[in-house]
C-alpha cells in the first residue's frame, strides 16, 4: 500500500512534493543500510533455494529417481545423524541471540562465552554434515549414482556453503570488536548476524524435509504442484 | 544516528583521511567514480574484443572459404564468445556497473555507496570473472562454442568445441560475474533506498535512477538463475551427475547419465535470460529519458506513468520467458499463456516509446550529439521491439524461429539501441567526468556511421530470415530454397559490419583524445537540472558534495517552466531562489501555478 501511495504521488506539483518529502527523508544510517542489503540479500539465497527446489521437484518424479528415505536400508530413514547437526545450528542461533543481549549490556565474559558457543555448535554443524556425506559415501550413496544422492550432496553443500560464509562475516566482526571494543557496534552486527542464523536455520529445515522424504512425499507434492 | 563508530572515508572531514597515493586514488579505490571508470574500461576493453569476434564471423558468412583461419570450430566459438561477452559482460557490466555507479550517489545525493568496500571488491571480482573467461583462448581446444544459450547436453559433449576447459571456465567465469553483480547490486538498492538526501523522494529521482532500480533488483532475482544452472552444468560435466544429461549415446559410445532434463536448463537458462534483456534495456530507458528532456528542453512527457511502466516491465519480465522456447514444444496452453503475457508487456514498452516521443513533441530540441544517439534509439528500439510483438506469437515464431529474422530483432532490440543509449549517455555525462567535451564533429560522423551502419547490416538480415536463412550456420552449402543473391546480400552486410566496427575506432579515439584535448565544458555544460551537475566542485571530487549534502526541492525536470527566467530550474535551487521574468524581484520565490 505504501508503495502504491509512493507511485501515486505528482512530483511536478510543488506542494504534493514537498508533503511526501515529510514522511519520506530519513539520516542514512549504517544499521539500517546493512539491514535492507541483508535482506536483499536473504532473497537472494531464497530464489536460489527456490530454485533448487523446483529442479528438485522436478527430478523426483522421473524414473531413476530413488528417494533416500522410506526403506529399512535406505540412509535416512534413521536420520539421527541429521537431527543431532539441526540441533547444533539451532543452539548456534539461540546463542548468537544471547551474545547479542550481552553484547548490549556489555558484559564481555557472557559475550565472549555466547560467541564461543555460536562458532562451536556452528562448527559442529558444518563437521557434521561432512561425516553425513562421509558415511553416505561409505554406504555406496555416491554423488553420482542417483538424482536424489546428487541433490543431497549439492543442497547441503551449498547450505554448508552458506553457513561457512556466516561464519567469516561472524569471526571479522568478532575482531573488529577485539580493536575498537565498542558494544554498540558489537550489538548492532550480531543482530544482523543473528538474523542470517535463522534465516540458515530454517532453510536447513526445509531442505531437510525436502531431501529425507520418501516417495509417497514426492508423489503427493507432485500432484500438489501439478508436476 | 549511525550506531557504527566506522565513518566512511568519504564522509570524512579531515581531508587526511582521503585516498592520495595512487594505488588507493586509483586501483584499490573505494570511490564509486573511480570504480565506475574501472568498470566501464574493463567493460569496453572486453566489448572490443567481441567486436572483434563478430567481425571474424562476418569474414566467414559474407565470404566464405576465404579465410583459411576461420573453421567451423571457430566459427561457433567466434558466435558463443561474441553473444555471451556483449550481453553480460559488456552491456550489463557498463549499464549498472559503469553507470549504475558513477550516477546512483551522485543523482540521489549521497557522497558515496553505502559499503565503498563491498563496491571495491565487486569491479575486482568482475575483472577476474573477465581474465577467467578470456583465459578459455588460450586453453587447449579453446574457449565453448556451445552458443551463448550453453544448452545442454550439447555444451558438455564431444564434437563440440571447448568441451574441456573451456565450457568450465565459461561456467566458473559466469559464476564469479554472478558474485560481483550481487555484490554491486546490493550496494546500488541499499544506496537508492537507504542514502537519498532530503527532499530527494523516490518520486523525485530522476527516471535514470527508477531504471537502474528496478534493473538491479531484476538482475539479484535473475541471476540466481544462471547460477543454479550453471553450478548444476559443471556438477554434470566434471562429478558425472545428471541434473540435465538425458541417457545418451555420444560418438557410438553409451554415456553414464541418465534421467536428466535438458528442457529444465533451459527453463532455468531463459528465466534469467529474458529478464537480462530488461537488465540491460530498463537503465538504457531510464537514461536516455533523462537526455531526451535535458537536450530538448522540456519536463519529461507523463513521469509517474514512466515510472510505472519500468515497474510493470520489471514485474512482467518474469513471466514471459518461454516464448524463447517455442520450438522446444510445450503445452499449447502455456503458449497461448507466454504469448499473452509478451504481447502484453508491448503495453508498458509501448507507452514509453509514446512519452520519449510527446516529450520532443514542440520541444524546444537541441540536436546535439547525445540527443542524435537518443532519437536514433527510438527509431531502432521501435523496429526491434516491432518484430519482437512478431515473434511473440507462436505461429509466427515457429517458421522463423533459428533464422536470422530473430538475429536480427534480437540485436535491433538489445544490441544497438542500449548501445545508442550509452553512445548518448557518454557524449551527454562525459563533461561530468573530464570537464571536457567530447569531439563535435567526431561525434556527428560516429553517429550517423554507426545509425545508418547497423541498419545496413540488420535490415537486409529480416530479409534473410523471411528466405529461411538459419543462424547459427558455418556456410550454408547447397540449399535450394534460398536463393544465391542472398549471399550477395550477406557479403553487403559484412562490408557493413566492417564499416560500422571502424567507426567504433573514431570514438575511442575521440574518448581519448578528448579526455586531455577536448574543448572545455565549464560547470552543468548542458543546463541539466539533476543533481549529479550541481556538485561542489566540477568534475566532482571524493566525497562529491564538499561540506553539506544537497538539499532537493524539486523533481528533475523543471525545464521550461513558465514564466521562469532561466529554462532549467536545478533540483537543489530553493523555491526563493527561482527568478522569474515578470517584475523579478517582487515575483521572486512565487512558484507558477
Amino acid at each position: 500500500m505504501k508503495l502504491i501511495n509512493t507511485l501515486r504521488v505528482k512530483p511536478w506539483l510543488p506542494q504534493e512534493g514537498s508533503q511526501q518529502e515529510k514522511g519520506d527523508f530519513h539520516q542514512l544510517n549504517d544499521n539500517q543500510a546493512a539491514k535492507t542489503a541483508l535482506n536483499f540479500f536473504l532473497t537472494v539465497i531464497t530464489v536460489i533455494f527456490f530454485l533448487f527446489t523446483i529442479t528438485f521437484l522436478q527430478r523426483t518424479q522421473s524414473f531413476d529417481f530413488q528417494a533416500l528415505s522410506g526403506e529399512p536400508w535406505l540412509p535416512f530413514t534413521d536420520a539421527s545423524m541429521l537431527w543431532q547437526n539441526t540441533g547444533y545450528l539451532l543452539l548456534a542461533s539461540i546463542t548468537i541471540i544471547i551474545a547479542r543481549r550481552y553484547a548490549e549490556l556489555q558484559h564481555f565474559y557472557a559475550v565472549v562465552f555466547a560467541l564461543t558457543a555460536t562458532t562451536l555448535f556452528t562448527s559442529l554443524f558444518i563437521i557434521g554434515q561432512f561425516l553425513v556425506w562421509q558415511q553416505l559415501n561409505h554406504a555406496g550413496f555416491y554423488i553420482n549414482t542417483n538424482p536424489a544422492n546428487s541433490f543431497y550432496f549439492l543442497l547441503s553443500g551449498i547450505h554448508a556453503l552458506h553457513v561457512l560464509g556466516g561464519v567469516i562475516v561472524l569471526v571479522s566482526c568478532i575482531g573488529i570488536f577485539a580493536t575498537t571494543f565498542s558494544y554498540q557496534q558489537l550489538s548492532g552486527r550480531l543482530k544482523l548476524c543473528a538474523r542470517y542464523w535463522h534465516y540458515l536455520f530454517f532453510v536447513w529445515l526445509f531442505l531437510f524435509f525436502l531431501l529425507t522424504s520418501d516417495a509417497n512425499t514426492f508423489k503427493t507434492i507432485a500432484l500438489i504442484c501439478g508436476f | 544516528m549511525s550506531k557504527f563508530a566506522n565513518i566512511a572515508i568519504a564522509d570524512q572531514v579531515d581531508e587526511s583521511k582521503h585516498p592520495h597515493s595512487f594505488m588507493t586514488k586509483y586501483i584499490w579505490s573505494q570511490d564509486h567514480k573511480v570504480i565506475a571508470i574501472q568498470y566501464s574500461i574493463t567493460a569496453i576493453a572486453v566489448g572490443l574484443v567481441a567486436l572483434v569476434l563478430s567481425g571474424m564471423m562476418r569474414l566467414q558468412l559474407g565470404f566464405p572459404n576465404e579465410f583459411s583461419f576461420i573453421d567451423p570450430s571457430a566459427y561457433l566459438q567466434f558466435v558463443t564468445m561474441h553473444g555471451m561477452i556483449m550481453v553480460i559482460y559488456l552491456l550489463t557490466a557498463l549499464l549498472l556497473g559503469g553507470f549504475g555507479n558513477y550516477l546512483i550517489p551522485l543523482m540521489v545525493g549521497a557522497r558515496d555507496m553505502v559499503f565503498p568496500f563491498l563496491n571495491m571488491l565487486s569491479y575486482w571480482t568482475y575483472f577476474l570473472a573477465v581474465l577467467v573467461l578470456l583465459a578459455s583462448f588460450f586453453v587447449s581446444g579453446g574457449p565453448t562454442g556451445a552458443g551463448w544459450t550453453l544448452y545442454p547436453p550439447q555444451a558438455i559433449l564431444s564434437g563440440t568445441p571447448g568441451e574441456h576447459a573451456g565450457i568450465l571456465l565459461m561456467l566458473a567465469s559466469l559464476a564469479i560475474f554472478i558474485v560481483a553483480f550481487t555484490m554491486g547490486g546490493l550496494n546500488y538498492v541499499t544506496t537508492i533506498l537507504q542514502a537519498r538526501t532530503k527532499g530527494m523522494t523516490l518520486m523525485r529521482m530522476p527516471l535514470t535512477i527508477w531504471g537502474i532500480f528496478v534493473a538491479t533488483i531484476l538482475g539479484l532475482l535473475a541471476f540466481p538463475a544462471l547460477l543454479v544452472s550453471a553450478i548444476m552444468m559443471i556438477f554434470d560435466k566434471v562429478i558425472g551427475t545428471s541434473f540435465f544429461m538425458p541417457a545418451i549415446l555420444s560418438l557410438g559410445e553409451t554415456l553414464d547419465h541418465s534421467g536428466g532434463s535438458p528442457i529444465l536448463f533451459q527453463h532455468l537458462f531463459w528465466f534469467f535470460g529474458h529478464p537480462e534483456v530488461y537488465i540491460v534495456a530498463l537503465p538504457a530507458f531510464g537514461m536516455v529519458s533523462d537526455v531526451i528532456a535535458v537536450h530538448a528542453r522540456k519536463n519529461i512527457f507523463g513521469y509517474r506513468m514512466m515510472v510505472w511502466a519500468i515497474v510493470a516491465i520489471g514485474g512482467l519480465s518474469f513471466v514471459v520467458w518461454a516464448h524463447h522456447m517455442y520450438v522446444s514444444g510445450m503445452n499449447p496452453y502455456f503458449g497461448f499463456f507466454f504469448a499473452t503475457t509478451t504481447l502484453i508487456i508491448a503495453i508498458p514498452t509501448a507507452l514509453k516509446v509514446y512519452n520519449w516521443l510527446l516529450t520532443l513533441w514542440r520541444g524546444n530540441i537541441h540536436l546535439t550529439i547525445p540527443m542524435l544517439f537518443a532519437i536514433g534509439f527510438i527509431f531502432t528500439f521501435t523496429h526491434g521491439g516491432l518484430t519482437g510483438l512478431m515473434l511473440g506469437n507462436v505461429v509466427i515464431d515457429l517458421p522463423l524461429s533459428d533464422t536470422y529474422f530473430v538475429v536480427a530483432h534480437f540485436h535491433m532490440v538489445m544490441g544497438v539501441s542500449p548501445v545508442m543509449v550509452l553512445f548518448a549517455a557518454i557524449y551527454h555525462w562525459f563533461p561530468l567526468l573530464t570537464g571536457r567535451f567530447l569531439n563535435n564533429a567526431l561525434g556527428k560522423f560516429h553517429f550517423w556511421g554507426t545509425f545508418l551502419g547497423t541498419y545496413a547490416i540488420y535490415l537486409p538480415m529480416h530479409y534473410l530470415g523471411f528466405l529461411g536463412v538459419p543462424r547459427r550456420y558455418y556456410a550454408m552449402g547447397t540449399t535450394d530454397f534460398i536463393p544465391e543473391s542472398a549471399q550477395s546480400l550477406n557479403a553487403s552486410i559484412t562490408v557493413s559490419a566492417i564499416i560500422v566496427g571502424l567507426v567504433q575506432l573514431i570514438f575511442i579515439f575521440n574518448l581519448i583524445w578528448s579526455t586531455f584535448k577536448g574543448k572545455k565544458s565549464g560547470r552543468n555544460p548542458w543546463q541539466a537540472t539533476s543533481l549529479e551537475w550541481q556538485t561542489a566542485h566540477f568534475p566532482p571530487g571524493h566525497g562529491n558534495w564538499g561540506e553539506q549534502l544537497p538539499n532537493v526541492y524539486r523533481w528533475a525536470y523543471d525545464f521550461s517552466v513558465p514564466r521562469a527566467k532561466d529554462d532549467f530550474i536545478p533540483q537543489n535551487v530553493t523555491p526563493e531562489d527561482v527568478a522569474y521574468l515578470d517584475t523579478e524581484e517582487s515575483n521572486k520565490g512565487r512558484e507558477p501555478s
